[in-house]
């Protein structure tokens, strides 16, 4: 009788291995369909399909899905998919997780298509096509491109009386404005940083190191570089803020930073463009970060690329793919793009474009600012399969920092022997 | 009659049989023969993104016994357990007592233990961040006007878990409240009656006749609630993502990290079965004592 | 032994319980209603809070919802987010799709668990045990180690059976829930509270196993069958993970999924979001108050009665 049982689910076993190769179905007569899977609702969700609508119309031998998911959750999606052959067409991925999915052998490999000089390869930002690139593989076409500046609140500025941030800033004057705009009585802050330990805290940390001299890895990624002199004055301001002054405050859930700022309760927050639509209720200004003074790193920030990717279906449907992807990346339909949703132009030719900046900094004022600033990401992350161990050690050493259980150095110290240890490993 | 015990013997099995097949059926394909195919994941270092799959024997389980990080996890897990279980049991107990009258508006009552197990394990989190916010949330204000210093509670690498424990147990009481709810329902009148007519007080009388009666709840609950309370995990996503500085990894959250952040998908499958067998032997004690106790009683 | 009339099992819910003790009777002479108010009303504050918040933020303006500490009170209640919410994404289709996927999920497992959970409570069969304990195992690895295996299961059902079972389909939805060791368990732990000298003298008059379930047991196991009914329509009407994992096309999706469109990469639409997640809760709630009548059942106890 148990037999039975056993005997059922090895039935099951054989029958679904001996299934197992199935491959997706193809449609012979029809357009060709492809699906895309991305994470744009709102505004972008809207501007996104018009321009799809826009291609579908124009290309009626193809018909364009599109799927919206989560961001955060579209990697087990994907995964799920690819494992199970139900991979989509094209999918927009976080630039962070280049280096792991460029070993998805269904992914389409770009190096060869973007060097046909209609793509205009070299007209997208530095930062994205090293973003995209992973060893001699080109994983996907930029999509999305921002980096970090500072947001201020200019009425708490002039209440405190304290000069707004300006570009000759240092780090030692940001201290000492975030120290002043900070009263305890009021339950207001001078700065607020996401402290919950994972890539964002890092993100924000990195930029920092970078001005300071320091770099992640070496040159060679091999080892891990962050606990340098570099690494330690960037901790240490860090920790002068949130442990010293307390002017810093320390989000663990990631999320209140727009809201506190919308509520007059934080003075700067540290950055992207997404959040400036949050700001309805008050008056801000953006600015550059402040530099170490004395480093030759300068004016530095950090941008997060990320990508659109193509999966390999079968031959028509890769080129059916690869040609939307093509014209959806275009100067054309950047500028359009941007032009609806704010988001910063991906290609250089568009940033210059003085009329779209003036028309972005009308819907959102600052937008410019943050465009102009993307010139200055001159870094990027190492595009290591092992970065997301790296980022995980980093950002436990920041958090424990700014809680004041560990000192920069030490801290630091064992973040890199973590780091190199995973280095070391795969 | 001899003749009719030994068919009713005999066919015993055959109609056991039968009325578990479709149970067992649909749970083997979905729920067993998944489990078993990550039992096999569990010997293979996998990513999910190659398809390469190579087999490492029991490397992933020597990995695990040397990562400290699990063994926190461990820790963790139990703490969160011993606490929540029990609080859960009398939370709902308690408030299910007083839920079982006829006084009007009850089934409003009712209700609203039902819908709280309806509101989304984000929406919980949101909430308890905010009502636990050092700066500005309500539990602070109300100790601070009776003089007690903020506290950070879930950005507190000390406090945080049992901030954590106390929100799943508001979040799972609806649940406990339901089962007791049914449970009481079975508890005759009549015994009630006869021995508040005795003299006995309301509490004598739910310790000596109710509590016994609700066995077979209690051992539903108890198992139940250790299953799940070993398997935590959207609670900590949706608030502290396993901070702060590990403070609330537990292991289904460490294992997710391992397989959808670190892509180690092998690792993450040999960690669900370590934590497997526990629960497993942990069930299996459970329903052991209960058998004990229902012999006795 | 007369099997117990149906017309007596349904109850009121504010039926026969307990006459008060003394000592309650006195006190409700003294105030013009139940003391236990007192306790319930507070009680059931704490456990609303969160649907509260819920309804608060619902009917605010994305700038009120967009503040910390959060608004407790909107300036002027905006109704239209409601509106908005439900032509934000077809949530008719959602709505309509959810409740086919949970009405299959639940009268499926009512059906299945019932037969399983009283075989498992009153019949000695060979190898009872040893099947209680696998079944039972399926609840001991957690869903994020499983799902991979599942989906590649649930769509060699879709390519091998059935399309409308696999990947991309609400039957795919159904198909790995239609039985749980779950609802097993439940069952079980509540068959054995009936008394099984009802089920044994009806058996001695010679009614079938399957006769003794479906006319003594199950009539006496309402408030069970309803409680695992409402726990069924929840887990089932709010499983996300799972769709999330399987569908892709619009026409497809559910509810949960429904609501994941108002939480962007970067900024959630909270009032959005959450007068979608009050729509969403509706069903569920009309489905406790329509089986709320269940719950009570002033007759599980007349068994005793001669």
């Amino acid at each position: 009788m148990i037999g039975r049982r056993l005997g059922l689910a090895l039935v099951a076993v054989l029958t679904f291995v001996l299934a197992a190769c199935g491959g997706g179905g193809t449609s012979s007569s029809g357009p060709v369909e492809i699906a895309v899977w991305h994470g744009y609702q709102d505004t972008e969700g809207d501007v996104f399909k018009g321009l799809i609508d826009q291609y579908n119309k124009a290309h009626p031998d193809v018909k364009v899905t599109e799927l919206y998911s989560s961001n955060d959750l579209v990697l087990q999606k994907v995964l799920t998919a690819v494992r199970g052959n139900s991979a989509p067409d094209v999918a927009y991925m976080f630039g962070s997780w280049s280096p792991n999915i460029a070993k998805i052998p269904q992914l389409v490999n770009m190096s060869d298509v973007v060097s046909a000089p209609d793509w205009k390869w070299d007209d997208f930002y530095p930062a994205e096509r090293q973003a995209a690139t992973v060893g001699d593989k080109i994983v996907g076409v930029p999509a999305l491109v921002d980096n970090l500046a500072i947001v201020y609140n200019k009425k708490l500025f002039a209440d405190a009386g304290v000069a707004p941030p300006s570009p000759t800033w240092t780090w030692d004057d940001f201290r000492a404005a975030a120290a002043k705009l900070t009263d305890p009585t009021k339950g207001q802050y001078g700065w607020l940083i996401p402290a919950d330990g994972s890539e964002d805290t890092v993100w924000h940390y990195v930029p920092m190191l970078w001005e300071a001299g320091g770099d992640i890895l070496s040159a060679d990624n091999q080892h891990a570089t962050f606990n340098s002199e570099a690494g330690v004055k960037a901790l240490t301001t860090l920790q002068q803020m949130a442990v010293t002054d307390k002017s810093l405050y320390l989000d663990t859930t990631n999320e209140n930073g727009p809201k506190l700022m919308n509520s007059g309760k934080v003075a700067m927050l540290v950055t992207g463009p997404w959040d400036l639509s949050s700001l309805s209720d008050i008056d801000y200004g953006v600015q550059v970060m402040p530099t170490f003074a004395g480093s030759a790193g300068a004016h530095q920030t950090i941008s997060g690329p990320d990508n659109w990717v193509v999966f390999n279906n079968g031959d028509k449907k890769k080129q059916a793919a690869l040609d939307f992807v093509k014209w959806l990346t275009a100067p054309e339909q950047v500028k359009a793009f941007s032009l609806g949703t704010g988001d910063l132009p991906t290609r250089i030719s568009v940033g210059k474009d003085a009329d779209l900046l003036a028309k972005m900094n009308e819907k959102l004022p600052g937008s410019a600012t943050f465009v102009e600033n993307l010139n200055n990401v001159k870094k990027v992350r190492p595009q290591v399969e092992q970065y997301p161990a790296i980022s995980e050690a980093l950002g436990q050493a920041i958090v424990s920092v700014m809680l004041g259980k560990d000192q920069p150095a030490a801290a630091l110290n064992s973040a890199v022997q973590a780091a190199d240890t995973a280095l070391a490993g795969k | 009659m001899p003749a009719l015990l030994d068919r009713v013997g005999r066919s015993e099995t055959l109609s056991g049989w039968t009325l578990v097949s479709p149970a067992a059926v649909l749970i083997g394909i979905f729920g067993l023969l998944p489990v078993v195919m990550s039992l096999v994941l569990s010997f293979q270092h996998s990513d999910l993104l190659t398809p390469e799959t190579p087999w490492v024997g029991l490397d992933n389980y020597r990995k695990l016994a040397e990562d400290p990080v699990f063994v926190e996890a461990i820790k963790h897990t139990i703490v969160y357990t011993a606490l929540f279980v029990p609080g859960t049991m009398l939370v709902g107990l308690f408030v299910a007592s007083a839920m079982n009258r006829s006084v009007r508006f009850i089934s409003v009552y009712r209700t609203t233990a039902y819908i709280t197990m309806a509101v989304s394990t984000i929406s919980q989190g949101i909430i308890f961040l905010w009502l636990t916010d050092r700066d500005y949330g309500l539990v602070n204000a109300a100790l601070n006007s009776a003089g007690v210093q903020s506290q950070p509670f879930l950005a507190s690498p000390t406090q945080a878990l049992y901030v954590i424990v106390a929100m799943t147990i508001w979040g799972w009481t609806g649940f406990s409240v339901i089962v007791y709810l049914a449970a009481l329902q079975g508890v005759p009148a009549e015994l009630h009656e006869a021995a508040a007519i005795d003299g006995a007080t309301a509490f004598t009388r739910f310790r000596t006749i109710t509590v016994p009666l609700l066995g077979p709840a209690n051992l539903f609950l108890v198992v139940w609630l250790t299953i799940n309370a070993l398997q935590l995990f959207d609670e900590v996503y949706a608030t502290t993502r396993g901070g702060p500085l590990r403070a609330t990894t537990v292991i289904v959250y460490y294992l997710w990290d391992r397989a959808f952040v670190q892509f180690d998908a092998g690792y993450a499958a040999a960690m669900a079965y370590a934590l497997f067998v526990v629960i497993l032997l942990i069930t299996a004690v459970q329903f052991r004592i209960a058998r004990k106790h229902a012999h006795i009683s | 032994m007369t099997t117990p009339q149906l017309s007596t099992l349904t109850a009121e819910p504010e039926a026969q319980e307990p006459p008060a003790p003394i000592s309650e009777r006195r006190s409700r002479l003294r105030l013009p209603f139940s003391p236990w108010h007192l306790v319930l009303i507070p009680l059931s504050f704490l456990l609303v809070v969160p649907l509260l918040w819920m309804l608060v933020t619902s009917l605010e303006t994305e700038g009120e919802a967009n503040r910390f500490p959060p608004v407790l009170i909107p300036e002027s209640p905006r109704f239209e987010n409601y509106s908005e919410a439900w032509a934000a994404a077809p949530f008719g289709h959602f709505f309509l799709n959810s409740v086919m996927v949970t009405l299959v999920v639940l009268v499926s497992n009512l059906i299945v668990c019932s037969l399983a959970g009283y075989a498992f409570a009153r019949v000695r069969f060979l190898g009872r045990g040893a099947l209680f304990v696998t079944l039972m195992a399926t609840l001991m690895v957690p869903f994020q180690v499983t799902m991979i295996p599942v989906f590649l299961i649930v769509k060699w059902f879709g390519d091998n059976v059935w399309a409308g079972l696999g990947i991309d389909h609400i039957g795919a939805l159904m198909l790995p829930n239609l039985a749980t060791a779950f609802g097993i368990f439940f069952l079980r732990q509540f068959f054995q509270t009936v008394p099984v000298e009802l089920e044994e003298a009806a058996r001695v008059d010679g009614t079938s196993r399957l006769g003794v379930l479906f006319k003594i047991v199950l009539p006496l196991s309402l408030p069970a069958l309803s409680t695992l009914a409402a726990l069924t329509v929840l887990t089932s009407w709010n499983d996300f993970l799972w769709p999330l994992i399987v569908i892709t096309s619009h026409d497809q999706m559910t509810v949960p999924l429904g609501l994941s469109y108002f939480q962007g990469a970067h900024r959630v639409k909270w009032p959005l979001l959450m007068a979608a997640n009050v729509m969403s809760l509706l069903p569920m709630l009309l489905v406790f108050v329509g089986a709320q009548r269940y719950f009570v059942q002033s007759v599980a106890n007349t068994g005793l009665k001669g």
